[in-house]
């Protein structure tokens, strides 16, 4: 018998696991009790090893653009679940369709109406400066009136285990892949424990997508083709990109696969050219049409945009979406959900400082080193100031763009994000993690339960970024009724 | 079939066959020179200088070594980054092909190939040196000729089937025109050595280096001599490596390949390879070797730089407008 959590310390965090040491929360009981039946650490090492060289021979991988020889890099995976009980995912859909529908009707706003500028709820240049906010489109009115197909939110629990919103990705979130994956390998590990849980099936995602992805075909298209459009084998996503196209049954194209002629889209094959309906795109809008947007992209397809706004293909997601996950429009988001729809936000946002605004602006450099900073147009953790870490001369340089171009910049308290227990080289630590589901806006919203649970891998680290050393965990969403019981008989090892 | 991947998959083939075509040259070559030794100095380059121009390669071999010896244009062949015709960068090049189609290859054609290209990334004269030239040469032969065999068990027979068979078989049939070759080069200052003792040791080296010399002698039983190699190894009809057989299966693939998609049943491609076939069946071997066999072999390459031409212009870069539209 082992008890890998006797040294286990909760630093003054929410615990996912434990409400206090020693007492596990009542939906982490089967799995404490399960883990103590372990011999030892090594069993659980033994596993981990396993689940670790099934990810390097199915070639789960990502690019790491640093590393000349662009090497892959499996995205390291820890082995100890993320549990929610299901009322609480119950809240956490609620709270995401809420939200996904309000962003919804705000992109529908601000290429249409813009009735929510001309009312003053949200200030005109706010929108108008953002880098994403794309003008071309104003006026023009998408399919099935969807302005936003798939969201990521990225979902962290503050000190008190509330959720709350971190932020939005309306572009071409990633990381689903890693999801189905990640499952597919507790399913081998951990089979037992995964049945005895009951814990949802994420596998429906790509059936659910690629209904979306029909949904959103021309109508008088009886037979749409629907294609994924990637940047190419060099994208730290390509994995993802051929992964999703081959659970879809479509076909993976390059920007150089598609031509426009007469406003239609077409996919060059060795027997001339077919049709394309459709298209699934992991290219940013930037890189889309070189004739509209950037006209040095070599990934893009020239004339795209005017079959699209022919309604001769359909983009997914639409072009413009970005504006709404602009970090400094994300500070209105609740304001949007109180407007579009007359509902109190379910989940609130992390609070949030707008250097645009003056006196947030004051409040801002009054209080640097206890902030985090956030440039507005930056993904991937990339361009931040996390004050409390930084050096001082960080913190002055942070201090001289913001007072440069405030519109650029946000700032939010230090959150004690959440931990979980982690396996940490041979002993289990607790790591902080987040939380990113996936939102599909098709006929009717549908969220997958689950989502990419990312683990900060490093000690004391809050940021779960690939690019930073984040790792993953399989996220479990149990069913209703699924009620912590004693654990059963032991598991074998599957090798 | 999109394409552009059915252009990596055709190119995949043809870097394969060129890096274990290769092998075969520089092994053949290490095999007559053992057999010049008898009576040249050891070290003459020159012996090795006739790779170069067989491979095409001289003009940028020029432009990285000073010198022409075993050592460099062995480095040239085998290992060297910077010539895109080295083993090491065709399977280098084979490897980056099949990793943009992973999704469209059984996933064990995909490990072969990187495992290949990740123990061939180590290596490097010092490794061929100590294994010697025939054992080094034969596991790298043994590498592809494994990849062939994962690849034919495990591939659909569809269209990637067939323009990997497509590239492969016109690959082999330019490169065993240009090993043919190396042994002209090396005849060059010793014609009147023809039908010697030597000669035979050298036909049979050349047999050897395209794995047909037991095939040779079952099916001929005659006595080694130029004539008969040159037919052997340029028109049989069963040799799996004949020039003739290469371009059967050229032909055969693109016949399949246009079996599914019936508007291009006439194109360049179809046209140019079945008049090299045709032309071959007519051939008089001895004709040729009268009238200048090195040109022949040289017209044979340029046939089949036209096909490959004729294959990119009808399924993969032909011009958009106007195109068949499904």
């Amino acid at each position: 018998m082992a008890d890998f959590f006797q040294n286990y310390a909760l630093d003054g965090f929410y615990d996912e696991m434990f409400a206090a040491p020693d007492r596990p929360r009542p939906h982490y009981e089967r799995l404490a009790a399960r883990f103590a039946k372990m011999e030892n650490m090594g069993e659980l090492l033994a596993r981990q090893q396993h689940a670790d060289q099934t990810f390097l021979s199915r070639g789960v991988t990502f690019t790491v653009y640093s590393d000349d020889r662009g090497t892959e890099k499996i995205f390291p995976f820890d082995l100890i679940p993320r549990i929610i009980p299901a009322q609480e995912w119950s809240r956490l859909e609620a709270g995401l369709a809420q939200r996904m529908t309000a962003l919804n009707s705000f992109l529908a706003d601000i290429y249409g109406p813009q009735r929510i500028l001309r009312e003053g709820v949200i200030p005109r240049e706010m929108v108008e400066s953002s880098r994403n906010f794309r003008p071309e489109m104003v006026g023009f009115a998408v399919p099935h009136n969807l302005y936003v197909h798939i969201n990521g939110t990225d979902l962290v629990r503050d000190e008190h285990g509330e959720y709350r919103v971190l932020e939005d990705n309306l572009r071409t979130p990633s990381g689903v892949s890693y999801v189905l994956e990640n499952r597919q390998i507790m399913k081998r590990v951990f089979s037992r424990l995964i049945r005895d849980y009951r814990v949802r099936p994420v596998e429906l995602y790509p059936n659910d997508l690629l209904a979306l992805l029909l949904h959103l075909a021309p109508a008088h298209v009886p037979e749409p083709t629907v294609v994924l459009l990637t940047p190419g084998i060099y994208n730290s996503a390509y994995f993802e990109h051929a992964f999703l196209a081959r659970q879809m049954g479509i076909e993976i194209v390059e920007g150089s696969d598609l031509v426009v002629e007469n406003d239609r889209v077409y996919m060059r094959r060795t027997g001339g050219l077919a049709p394309v309906h459709v298209i699934y795109r992991r290219i940013d809008d930037d890189f889309l049409d070189p004739t509209v947007f950037r006209e040095d992209s070599l990934l893009g397809v020239p004339g795209l945009v005017r079959a699209y706004r022919a309604g001769n293909v359909a983009l997914c997601n639409p072009i413009g979406t970005g504006v709404a996950d602009d970090k400094a429009m994300y500070y209105y988001v609740p304001h949007m959900i109180r407007f579009y729809l007359g509902q109190e936000p379910i989940l609130p946002n992390v609070e949030t400082y707008l250097s645009s605004h003056p006196v947030d602006l004051k409040f801002i450099l009054d209080n640097l080193p206890r902030l985090v900073v956030k440039s507005v147009n930056e993904a991937g953790g990339y361009g931040m100031l996390v004050g409390p870490h930084a050096a001082r001369a960080q913190i002055e340089e942070f201090r001289g763009k913001i007072t440069a171009n405030p519109r650029n910049f946000i700032a939010q308290p230090t959150l004690g994000l959440s931990r979980c227990p982690a396996v940490c080289g041979d002993s289990i630590e607790g790591r902080h993690i987040d939380l990113r589901p996936y939102i599909l806006n098709g006929e009717t919203v549908k969220i997958m339960p689950g989502g990419l649970t990312r683990v900060a891998l490093r000690k004391g680290s809050l940021v779960v970024n690939s690019s930073q050393g984040g790792g993953s965990k399989d996220t479990w969403v149990l069913s209703a009724g699924a009620v912590p019981a004693q654990a059963q008989g032991p598991e074998k090892i599957i090798v | 079939m999109l394409s552009r991947v059915a252009n990596l998959v055709y190119w995949m083939a043809r870097y394969l066959e060129r890096a274990e075509n290769t092998a075969r040259i520089v092994d053949v070559n290490a095999a007559l020179v053992l057999d010049l030794q008898s009576r040249r100095d050891a070290d003459d380059p020159k012996s090795w200088e006739s790779l170069l121009y067989v491979s095409g390669g001289e003009e940028l071999f020029g432009r990285l070594y000073d010198e022409v010896s075993e050592r460099t244009v062995v480095e040239f062949m085998l290992f060297e980054r910077r010539n895109p015709g080295s083993i090491f960068s065709c399977i280098s090049q084979a490897r980056e092909n099949a990793r943009c189609i992973r999704d469209q290859i059984a996933s064990e054609v995909w490990e072969h190939i990187n495992t290949f290209y990740l123990k061939l990334r180590d290596d490097d004269y010092a490794r061929y040196a100590q294994l010697g030239p025939f054992e080094y040469l034969s596991r790298i032969k043994t590498q592809s000729q494994l990849l062939y065999g994962i690849a034919e068990s495990m591939l659909p027979r569809n269209h990637a089937w067939w323009f990997f068979e497509l590239g492969r078989f016109l690959e082999r049939a330019d490169n065993v025109s240009r090993i043919l070759d190396v042994k002209y080069f090396m005849l060059l200052p010793a014609l009147d050595a023809v039908g010697s003792a030597l000669d035979i040791i050298q036909w049979a080296s050349v047999l050897r280096s395209c794995s047909g010399f037991e095939a040779f002698r079952k099916s001929r039983r005659g006595q080694l001599n130029l004539e008969r190699v040159v037919d052997y190894l340029m028109l049989d009809d069963a040799f799996p490596r004949s020039i003739y057989f290469s371009v059967r299966e050229a032909e055969h693939a693109l016949a399949q390949i246009t079996a599914e998609i019936p508007h291009v049943a006439e194109n360049a491609a179809t046209t140019l390879v079945a008049e090299l076939r045709a032309e071959l069946e007519q051939l008089v071997v001895r004709e040729v070797i009268a009238s200048g066999l090195h040109e022949y072999l040289d017209h044979i390459q340029a046939k089949v730089a036209e096909v490959h031409e004729a294959v990119q212009n009808v399924f993969i870069t032909y011009p958009t407008a106007g195109a068949y539209k499904w």
